[in-house]
Parts: structure tokens; sequence; C-alpha cells
């Protein structure tokens, strides 16, 4: 029973080699609203799993470093994973398996069940937006695939602002939720792993990094797309708009304590 | 005293709230946009202002909270004169702009992301937490890559920005790392209550054989030189200049300087981190050479400037390395505005290079910058070599024995005595090289210039690291920075003979002739393999291509092999 629930867990709330299952479920939902919808849940499902099991509590406090090194290996791993990855669907997914893994190495930190999930999720919003961007583009090019046909920026101007804006988030920058949960990562591990855990952040820079230079430069050759609507770029922006603030002021209540 | 802090906050909040005025409610509004731009800048700017000024009457330095968590800014010598320093930088680079830029696309964006820089910065240089500073000093490469990259029209642009991100991400690293060392061993994220910690028992923790400050120190010396370009860490610099030409006036004026400032805020650490000086001693000095080297080869104005910049974050850091840390802010105040006025110059002269192609028949200019073989010159060589050696050592000797002569025992000061009298001989010996219908009268004007400078040099250099250290902290730091006697007046004694050697090797050389007799062509294949190499930059990008080429392939290969999953 106990291995069952920890291969639930580990499947859902990713860890390496589980978090290959966990990239081919979502890669296998139907449609980007339900692969948004799954990137969301499933780690909430993980984490209710855990904590309700009482496999959360029974772990070591801290992890021991075995299961450290697994949650640090599956986070390097991803974020170095997605540096080459031009496709849109499978960079958001491997960004997000890479943050989510870093869930794992809260243990320990006495953070009650609510505060948890709230970090598992702010690692699900900036996958899941970018799955529904990524679903988007598909829509009017055919495929999410930047680099072949650069300079996005001109013809969908909006589209690829909130796609960059979601990279962003998704890539641990201030003022984002994200840059404080790593900050509030680093700070629980001892000493000699913070080194592993700042390659995580220089990996996710390369990462966004190149996204973006194939997403935003160059000049665009192909036909005319129709941009996202108005109302739509308002709600995109709203909501990624929330999510910073809520980086902001939430991130301060535990960043220190 | 309510009102200061309430001014304090308005300061840079000023310049992040006409950012979003203008992305929100002026994206179509260019002339609009442009003067909210400058007015807010200007605001900011006297406000830094009259908080200096302030500072100066009130004489004391004071914490003012934002948030409750972390958010605060800290009023002190230092800050302030950043403020006035960095905002009155961004006030000419936005008034320029204004009509720079106003035939490239996304005008207004750029107005706000300069706006919303210039804040950034302004939080950075304040920062009285960890956790502000380490948020600041991470989005200034955010925002640093959007302006380089702001023609997106332009792949190179793009790249070019992407070079200088990562860079930038890899010195947040050790930066990151040193910030939770501090916070783990002192259990705090306040600046000022690590410092008070630290100095009341600084070896008191230590971690892989080295005390928490020695630690610190080193991470830190790290952190700044990716921001300052130091070698290794200085590819991105020159290429920077793909951004538009305000954007370049900015990085090279203000966002490069960022090394000096680091290791003045974290001065009461590398009170007690020799080690890391000496380091940042010798990667400033390799940087300086380096640098220097590579501007003199360039054929384009901005990217020689570049270099320029390069070397003088060099010299910037070398400062730093001998314990001279207010002189290092000094030299990136003047640096930054010299290099802020060329920059934004660069535009005019590359304007009036293709109006008139013709290169000015012009001594000066055909001996220093054409290097046509010197005439012999009229003064006679004992007389020359005299003036060269001996004068610039005793102008610079005197003039720091009479404004402060206990300085003259620091170690510190002596090397950066040496470097003045090497830079001041040098210029003397490129004069002695000029031909001139009255050469007593060249040389006699070159001196009088020379003492102007080093008396105004010393005199301030001596009064802005009295206002920014009140205390005796210059004299810890000049401690800190010291080697062992013997081993000291060995190297001088050294460097003094490989200096006066190589200006007589060449003075020979020039006058006589006599090199090219003896030389069979063996000089002519070395100096063509230096040129080369220097052109390629010593192949330091081309071997970060390489590598990141090599681990991208690898990426692919796990991709391909883990199918995508």
């Amino acid at each position: 029973m106990d291995i069952l629930v920890w291969i639930m867990a580990g499947t859902l709330l990713p860890w390496f080699p589980l978090s290959w299952i966990f990239n081919k479920l979502l890669a296998s939902a139907p449609g980007f609203w339900a692969q948004a919808l799954a990137i969301l849940v499933f780690p909430q499902l993980g984490l209710l799993l855990l904590i309700y099991s009482g496999a959360w509590q029974a772990l070591p406090v801290g992890l021991d470093s075995n299961l450290r090194g697994v949650a640090l290996f599956t986070a390097v791993f991803y974020a170095f994973r997605a540096a080459s990855t031009r496709e849109v669907q499978v960079w958001a997914r491997l960004m997000t398996t890479s943050g989510l893994a870093l869930t794992w190495l809260l243990h320990g930190q006495n953070l009650d069940p609510l505060t948890l999930q709230s970090f598992a999720l702010a690692w699900s919003i900036p996958g899941a937006l970018m799955l529904v961007w990524a679903g988007l583009l598909e829509q009017r090019m055919g495929g999410a695939y930047l680099g072949l046909r650069g300079g996005l920026t001109t013809v969908l101007p909006r589209l690829s602002a909130l796609i960059t804006l979601t990279a962003l988030a998704a890539s641990a920058t201030p003022i984002f939720p994200t840059f404080f949960i790593l900050l509030h990562v680093v700070k629980a591990l001892p000493l000699a792993w913070i080194p592993g855990g700042l390659l995580v952040l220089l990996l996710w820079g390369w990462a966004v990094g190149r996204f973006l230079q194939d997403l935003l430069f160059g000049i665009y050759r192909g036909e005319l797309l129709e941009d996202l609507t108005v109302g739509g770029t308002w709600l995109g922006g709203l909501v990624l708009g929330l999510f910073a603030v809520g980086g902001i002021f939430w991130g301060g209540a535990w960043i220190m304590n | 005293m309510k009102i200061i802090q309430q001014i304090t906050i308005i300061t840079p909040f000023l310049l992040v709230l006409s950012a979003i005025i203008i992305l929100f409610f002026l994206p179509s509004k260019r002339r609009m946009s442009a003067r909210v731009s400058v007015i807010a800048t200007l605001f900011t700017f006297f406000l830094s202002l009259g908080m200096l000024g302030y500072y100066v009457v009130a004489g004391h330095s004071q914490v003012v909270y934002i948030g409750i968590h972390w958010g605060s800014i800290w009023l002190d010598p230092l800050s302030l004169i950043m403020w006035v320093f960095v905002s009155g930088i961004s006030v000419l680079v936005h008034m320029y702009s204004v009509r720079y830029m106003v035939e490239e696309p996304n005008y207004t964006r750029f107005f706000a992301l300069l706006d919303l820089m210039t804040a950034i910065i302004l939080f950075m240089v304040s920062a009285a937490d960890l956790v502000t500073l380490l948020v600041a000093w991470f989005f200034v490469g955010v925002v640093l890559y959007f302006l380089l990259g702001h023609d997106t029209n332009r792949p190179a642009a793009g790249r070019y920005a992407f070079w200088t991100q990562i860079t930038y991400r890899a010195g947040d690293l050790p930066l990151w790392f040193a910030a939770f060392v501090l916070i783990k061993t002192y259990h705090s994220i306040s600046l000022p209550v690590i410092f008070a910690q630290i100095r009341i028992n600084p070896h008191l923790h230590t971690f892989w054989g080295l005390s928490i400050p020695e630690l610190v120190a080193f991470l830190l010396a790290f952190a700044a030189f990716a921001r300052s370009a130091q070698f290794l860490l200085h590819g991105w610099l020159p290429y920077t200049m793909d951004g538009p030409t305000p954007v370049s006036a900015l990085m090279h004026a203000g966002i490069v300087n960022a090394g000096g400032f680091l290791f003045n805020r974290f001065a009461p650490v590398f009170e007690y981190a020799g080690g890391a000086l000496h380091m940042a001693f010798i990667v400033g000095l390799v940087t300086a050479i380096i640098g220097s080297a590579m501007m003199l080869i360039q054929n384009d104005v901005k990217r020689s400037l570049g270099y320029s910049t390069m070397g003088q974050m060099g010299f910037m850091v070398m400062e730093c390395g001998v314990g001279a840390f207010p002189l290092a802010i000094f030299h990136l105040i003047a640096h930054g505005f010299f290099k802020g006025s060329m920059f934004l110059g660069a535009g005019n002269v590359i304007g009036e290079a293709r109006a008139h192609d013709g290169v000015p028949p012009d001594s000066i200019y055909t001996a220093i910058v054409e290097r046509r073989p010197a005439k012999p010159s009229r003064l006679p060589w004992l007389a020359a070599a005299a003036l060269t050696i001996l004068v610039p050592a005793a102008v610079l000797s005197l003039s720091h024995f009479f404004v402060s002569s206990g300085l003259l025992y620091e170690q510190g000061v002596v090397i950066l005595l040496f470097f003045g009298w090497v830079t001041g001989a040098q210029a003397l010996f490129a004069t002695h090289k000029m031909t001139h219908t009255n050469p007593w009268r060249l040389m006699g004007g070159i001196l009088g210039s020379f003492v102007l400078i080093v008396i105004g040099y010393t005199l301030i250099s001596h009064y802005f690291s009295s206002f920014l250290y009140p205390h005796d902290v210059s004299q810890k730091l000049y401690a800190a920075a010291s080697i062992n006697a013997f081993a000291f007046d060995t190297l001088v004694i050294f460097l003094a003979f490989l200096f006066v050697g190589g200006w007589a090797l060449t003075f020979f050389a020039d006058s006589s002739g006599w090199w090219d007799r003896v030389d069979k062509g063996g000089w002519r294949g070395a100096y063509l393999s230096m040129y080369a190499l220097l052109s390629r930059e010593l192949y330091v990008n081309d071997l970060y291509a390489r590598l990141t080429q090599l681990l991208l392939v690898f990426s692919h290969r796990l991709n391909i092999l883990l199918r995508w999953c």
C-alpha cells in the first residue's frame, strides 16, 4: 500500500523517473484546456495524497540526502532539457516539472498543508497559462514551434507579450511568487547543497533566454495571423498581474519566517 | 522625520509609477509618454539631490521600511551618492532619447523600460536587506535584456541581449549563495544587523575552512566580476553596442558599475577578507590590461568604447583590490559621466566621419592614432627621461603628502600612486615623441595639466573618502588588502624596473631604428600572432559558444531518448 502511495505521489508531484509518467499523462490529455487543467490538478492531488495518507509526515525531517538528491536532480534535469526545447507545450511541461520537483525540498519547513499546496500551485499556474497560449498559437500557426518563423512580436504582439510574461513567471523572475518560493527552497537547503539549488536557477535563465530569443527576435516571414483579442489579452494580463501582486504580498509573508 | 521617510519611498516609486502610466494609459501617445518619463526622472533627480543635501545637514544614516518582512531603503552616504549619480545619468539618457529614438518603433515602451530600469537601480543601490537586494539585482538583468533587445527585427540584438542575460544570471548565483550564507549564519536579512554582528566577532563561524566573511567576500567578488565585465566574464560587454545608443550609454555609464557598488556596500565584510581583495586586484589588473589592449585594435568606435569600459572596470575592481573602496566609487562616477557623454556623442562622430571621410591632418592625431614614425624630438633625451620618470613621481607623492600624509604608508595607496606614475609618465613620454615648434612649451602645458589633475583628484578623492566612510573603515580596508612588506617592496621595485626598461627599449628602438636591424622577422610573426589573438578576442566567446553547443546537443539527445516527456 505504502509503495503504491509513493508511486502515485511521485507521479503526480513529479519525481524522477516517475516524472516521465507525469509528462506522458499531460501530453496525452485531449486539447490544451485539458492539459492546462491537468497541470493544475495533478500536483494538488499528489500533495493531498501525501498529506492525508501520512506519507509526507513520515518522511525524515528535511529529507534524507538521497531523497533530497533525487528531488534536486529532477529539477536540474528537466531545466537542462528545457534549454534545447523549441516546442512551447513541451517547454511548459518541462519547466513546470522542474519547478514542481522543488516542492519536495520544502519538507521539514513546518508549512501547513494549504501553504504547501499554494507553493505547488504557484509552479503550476505559469505552466497552465503557457499551455493555453501554446494552444492558441497552434490554432493560428498550425504548430507552437518557435525558431522556424521568428519575430512573432510583430505579427502577434499581444499573444507574444503574454507568452513572454508567462515564461518569465515560470523561470522564477521577481516579482512573481515563483521567485520567492525559490528563495524559500534555497533557504531550506543545507549550505553545502545550495550550489545545486542555484544550478536550477542558472538553467532556467538559459532556457528562458533561448525561448525568448526564438520567440521575439527576427523578421517574420509568413502569412498574416490574427492576434489575441483585446479582451483576451486583458484577461490574461489580469491573471498574470494578480499572480505578480500575490508574489509581492504573499511571498513576503513567509519568506523569512 | 516622517516627511523624509515618505520622500525616500516616493523617490524610486515615482519612476515605477511613470512606467505603469506609460505602459497602460499612454501606449500610443508618443510625445506625452516621453514627456511624462523625462519629468518623472527629473523629479527623481531633484529629490535625490534633496535627500543628499538633507544627509549633509543632518549627518546620520537611517533605514526606511516599505514592507513588513522585506523591502527597505538604507539612507547612507553610499546610497545617496549613487541615487544622485544614477538619476543624473538617467536624466541625460532620457533627454537624449526623446529625439534620438523618435523614429524607432515601440517608442513608448522604451521610455517605460528606461523608467523601470532607473527605479530598479535606485532600489538596488539603496537596499537595506538581502531580499530587496536580490530582487533588484536580479531584475536589472531582466529589464536590461528587453532594453538591449529593443529592436526585435535584428536577431543579433536578441543574441547579444541573451549573452548579457546569461552572464548576469551566472553572476547572480554567487550573490544568492553569499546572501544565504549570511542569512543562515546571522539569522537576519537586514544588512545593518548583519554588519554589526560581523564587527562584533568576524571569525565566529566557519564553513568549508573559511571564516564566513572570507567565504562571503569571495562569492561577492565573483558576483561583482560578472556585472562589471571582468576577464572571462566580459564577452557580453562589447556586444551590448547592438542595443540602442542611449541604452549603451546607460549601460556603460551606470549598470556596469554595479560591481564597484557591491564591493562598497559589503565593505564591512571585505574588512576581514584580505584573500578576496588580493584576488580582486589580480582579476582587475588582468582585465584592465586585456581591455585596454583590445580597445587599441578595434576599428569600430562603439566597440572600442566597450573595451575601454572593460579596461576601466578592471581598474575600478583593482582599486577595490588594494582597499581603495571610496576611490572606486569616485572612479565609477567620473567614468560614468565621461563614458555617457562619449556614447551619446558617438552617433555624431559616426555621422561626422560619414560626411568627411578624410583623416584630419593634425600632428597629434598623426602621432598618436596613426602611429606614424615619430620624428626625433627636439627635447634633449636626458631632460625628457628625467621629466618623464621623476616629475609624475614627485607630483603624486607631494600631493598625497600634503593632503593626508598618513595614507602614504598604506600599500594600497602606494600601488595606486604607482599606477598614476606609470600613466603620467606614459602621457609625458607620448608628448615627448610629438613634434612641435616649441617642445618646451608643449611639455610645460602637459605638465601643468598633469599637476592640476593630480591635485584636484587627490583633494576630491580624499574628501570623498571622508564623506563616504566617516569612521576608520578606509584604514581597515587598506590593512586588509596589505601583503607581506618584503614581497610588496620586491613587487614594486620589479614593476618599476619593468616599466622603465620598457620605455627605454621603446625610446631607443624608435629613435635609432636598431631594433629593425637586430630583428630578423621573428618579432613581426609574434606581433601578428598577438594581433590575430586579440582581434579574435582571445577566443573566449568562441569557447563559450562551442561549450554551449555541446551542452545543447546533449540536452537534445536526452529529449529524444525520453521522447520529450
